[in-house]
């Protein structure tokens, strides 16, 4: 006598695989965010009253001066320089003070009327950033061979100790009327 | 003579399985939109444009502040005066200590207020700020 044995059939009903899918494709619809926060970051010194602010004299070396007036005309130490190459102008100043310790590095200031154009502001900011930037990647491809965003975070501080960012914001000088 | 009626001896059901799926959609779906409208942007801005920009990681410690064309400042739902600035953001500092703030400011404002706002931001010792623009390509 021969035993007929069912064979139970193996199939994964894949009607819902799409609904499943779709519910995926949804939740990282949701969790990915929408509104990108980008921006400029930057870091405001501690309040100072003015009648309790000193001043400190920093070397003339130290420091670039970035003045920027209502006109969007802009002044690098003194001379004019055209917005778009305020980071040429830095970048080699930069470059000279990279293995200077880190009381020597350079400083950079901006100062603004109280007529400039905010995005003026913005433009010569960038630029500051983007001197600042691509001499870390520079130096980060000597030292290591990739750029700087492609270190492990101890490389990264060791560059950002190398390279620091100090950009000081004048003290905002009262309205002469 | 009696007539049979010819009916196709399938099942006359509508399938059930996939409802809770789309209830879930559903539910998604208003999930979504309830959750992008936080806050209601009362003033009118255009960012400015940047290249060396960078993302804020945190988006739990941000808070903003939007000036508008008309040089109106919003801070949570509300148009606040330039001197209400520094106790707002004195107490959002109290609950988040290491607040950033994000300032969403209209490409033509004047510095002069910018820096006000500034200058408040550091009575408020908020000291973590963000000039928020949008990349240049």
């Amino acid at each position: 006598m021969l035993k007929k044995r069912k064979i139970a059939e193996a199939a994964i009903p894949t009607s819902s695989m799409a609904d499943i899918a779709f519910l995926l494709l949804l939740f990282f619809l949701v969790a990915t965010v929408i509104d990108v926060n980008t921006g400029i970051g930057l870091t405001l010194p501690d309040y100072v009253p003015p009648d309790e602010q000193v001043n400190i004299k920093v070397d003339k070396d130290r420091m670039a001066a970035i003045l920027i007036n209502e006109n969007g005309d802009v002044l690098v130490d003194g001379n004019p320089v055209p917005v778009f190459q305020i980071k040429n102008n830095l970048k080699p100043r930069i470059i000279s003070k990279i293995d200077l310790p880190s009381n020597k590095k350079l400083i950079v200031s901006v100062k603004t009327d109280r007529k400039t154009n905010y995005n003026t502001y913005i433009q010569a900011l960038d630029q500051v950033k983007q001197a600042y930037f691509e001499v870390r990647d520079e130096y980060s491809n000597q030292q290591y061979g990739k750029k700087f965003d492609n270190l492990v975070p101890e490389q990264q501080d060791v560059v950002k100790d190398k390279i620091p960012i100090i950009i000081s914001l004048a003290e905002p000088e009262s309205v002469k009327k | 003579m009696k007539f049979e009626k010819r009916r196709a001896n399938t099942k006359q059901e509508i399938p059930t399985a996939s409802m809770p799926d789309i209830v879930f959609m559903l539910l998604l779906f208003f999930m979504v939109t309830t959750t992008l409208r936080e806050v209601d942007v009362l003033v009118d801005f255009k960012l400015p444009e940047a290249k060396a920009i960078e993302k804020i990681e945190n988006k739990r410690l941000i808070s903003y502040i939007w000036v508008g064309k008309s040089g109106r400042i919003q801070i949570n739902d509300s148009i606040v005066k330039l001197e209400e600035v520094e106790p707002i953001m004195y107490a959002k500092r109290q609950e988040l200590p290491n607040v950033i703030v994000s300032l969403r400011i209209d490409k033509g404002t004047d510095m002069g207020l910018v820096t006000d706002i500034q200058q408040e931001l550091r009575k408020a010792f908020c000291l973590r700020i963000n000039y928020s623009a949008n990349i240049k390509i």
